[in-house]
């Protein structure tokens, strides 16, 4: 089902772009190039799948694009704020983006709906933080960002007590109650086994339905396949596939995991 | 993969890390563990043929103790009222002092390490000063009474608190409050509604934990002219009134295995 789904072709986007990185360029001294001149777009409404080999730069692109680690060379836009121009655009971007973690990083004591009321945090007034009294509507949001996760039942539920897959869902829907245009997924399922995994990039294809962008790392290629409409693959810190998932052939799926023999020796 | 076969007897053998190893090092650290008992043995004065010689005097005293005293029972509950009280203020108000100081003595959530080292230092000299010690200094500027108790609690106690609360601060896991500062929210935002519920438990267990601490600490304030039932014990044996100074004994026991208790359930009730 959400196999075919995912081979639909992005809907029509306007000339709006989610995001935009360019030449982006990290390294690590004295030796390690986490990432060369890397550039690529995301429009609205877009599943892009990051494929690469361990050490091929992912979480340094994830870092990059999210203000945790400042590239040497490069820009990144998110809705068109450069979030590297100050700290304020930096915190304003944010607001437009969400990250979903491999460790999924839920308030542990918290039920799942106070997690999902985390993405109101930035929009909500100190006092009713503090004093935990979120409006209605905000309430009423959030559940039903738990309905689109498929996780209205367990509104009620301590973090701690849901499986990792409802945990990752939950903090989709956290995501979506951000009202992000814009989904980073550092390997989301990496954590999941085989069912859970599906549920969670199912979640991810129906924010993509609401007109989010998702960007997410994955390992495993059929996944990449099943579900994004878009595959960049790294290696070595460049890209070297930027192509819609149907078009990836095995041939070229070979080539982003093509063996290198004196690194697997080290 | 490639497999390397040795023969039994040709395997480097790994480290042991946890052990420093090394024969002569252990004769060392046991020879400077040696001279520091003995040294310490002869500072503290150890004599333990005067102990045996005190302990039929302090026999004599138990002997004559019993029964114990009832007579004077109402002024002593309310003397052990007021150690309890003097407690509960002392710990509350620490507490209340120490809620925004463990904030800025924690690493992971200071606004500014510029403030971080600062505070620590500030918790740490109040931690260095005992509350008896705080006491002393208050009876001096505020008189005798138990009011010179409650500062010298409050002050000893609002270190050590702030000190055990930015510890359970620090040791919480980053990735919650990450996800939360990423969406944007401000410090305040994140402290409150990602933090407060989970280092809660633990910081209530260090709030009970001292208030348990105080009383007991609290019943020999009064030694030193600060009030409650350490200051009647102090005269009773001053004035050798043994059945008296039993009373008061007992009545601390009770107290405190009364307070140990409720605070233990209460600990547990919170997990």
């Amino acid at each position: 089902m959400a196999a075919t789904e995912a081979r639909v072709a992005p809907g029509p986007t306007g000339n709006g772009l989610v995001a935009r990185a360019e030449g982006l360029t990290k390294r690590y001294p004295p030796a390690v190039t986490a990432l060369a001149e890397v550039s690529f777009e995301v429009r609205p409404g877009e599943f892009v799948a990051v494929l690469g080999p361990s050490g091929a730069g992912k979480t340094t692109l994830f870092r990059c694009l999210t203000g945790l680690t400042r590239p040497d060379r490069g820009t990144v836009s998110v809705n068109g704020r450069d979030i590297w121009q100050n700290p304020r655009e930096l915190r304003l971007a944010r607001r437009e983006m969400a990250l979903i973690f491999q460790q999924f990083n839920l308030i542990r004591r918290l039920s799942a709906l106070e997690n999902v009321l985390v993405g109101r945090l930035a929009h909500v007034p100190a006092w009713r933080v503090i004093s935990r009294s979120f409006t209605r509507a905000d309430r009423q949001l959030a559940l039903g960002c738990l309905d689109t996760v498929g996780l209205l039942d367990r509104a009620g539920t301590r973090a701690d007590e849901l499986s990792g897959g409802q945990q990752q869902r939950v903090a989709i829907a956290r995501a979506l109650a951000q009202h992000a245009k814009l989904i980073l997924a550092d390997e989301p399922v990496a954590s999941l086994d085989p069912e859970s995994s599906a549920t969670v990039l199912e979640s991810l294809r129906s924010a993509v339905s609401t007109g989010v962008a998702v960007v997410a790392s994955l390992h495993q290629v059929h996944l990449a396949r099943a579900y994004a409409d878009r595959i960049v693959a790294l290696r070595d810190g460049r890209i070297v596939e930027d192509a819609p998932a149907d078009r990836l052939d095995a041939r070229s799926i070979e080539l982003i995991y093509e063996r290198n023999a004196e690194r697997d020796e080290a | 993969m490639a497999t390397v076969v040795r023969r039994a007897g040709e395997y480097p053998e790994p480290v042991v890390t946890w052990w420093p190893g090394r024969r002569l090092r252990f004769v060392v650290v046991l020879v400077l563990l040696g001279a520091f008992y003995s040294a310490s043995w002869h500072l503290a004065k150890v004599d333990p043929g005067r102990l045996l010689t005190g302990l039929p005097k302090m026999a004599g005293w138990a002997a004559k103790a019993w029964p114990p005293a009832t007579d004077e029972l109402p002024v002593l509950l309310l003397r052990t009222a007021e150690t309890i009280a003097m407690a509960a203020i002392g710990t509350t108000a620490a507490a209340l002092l120490a809620l925004p100081l463990c904030v800025v003595a924690a690493r992971n959530v200071t606004p500014s390490l510029a403030l971080y080292y600062p505070a620590r230092g500030f918790l740490n000299a109040l931690r260095g000063v005992d509350s008896f010690v705080f006491a002393l200094l208050f009876v001096a500027a505020v008189g005798l009474g138990p009011f010179a108790g409650v500062l010298g609690i409050a002050l000893h106690t609002w270190g050590s608190t702030a000190k055990l609360w930015a510890e359970a601060i620090e040791n919480i896991p980053p990735g919650p409050l990450e996800a939360a500062a990423a969406t944007g929210a401000s410090r305040v935002k994140v402290i409150a509604f990602a933090l407060l519920p989970d280092v809660a438990p633990s910081m209530v267990s260090v709030g009970l934990f001292w208030w348990e601490f105080n009383v007991r600490a609290s019943t020999v304030l009064g030694v030193v002219g600060a009030g409650g039932i350490g200051q009647e014990l102090k005269n009773s044996m001053d004035l050798l009134l043994f059945p008296r100074l039993l009373t008061i004994i007992l009545l601390i026991l009770v107290t405190v295995t009364v307070i140990d208790h409720t605070s233990e359930w209460l600990r547990r009730k919170l997990e």
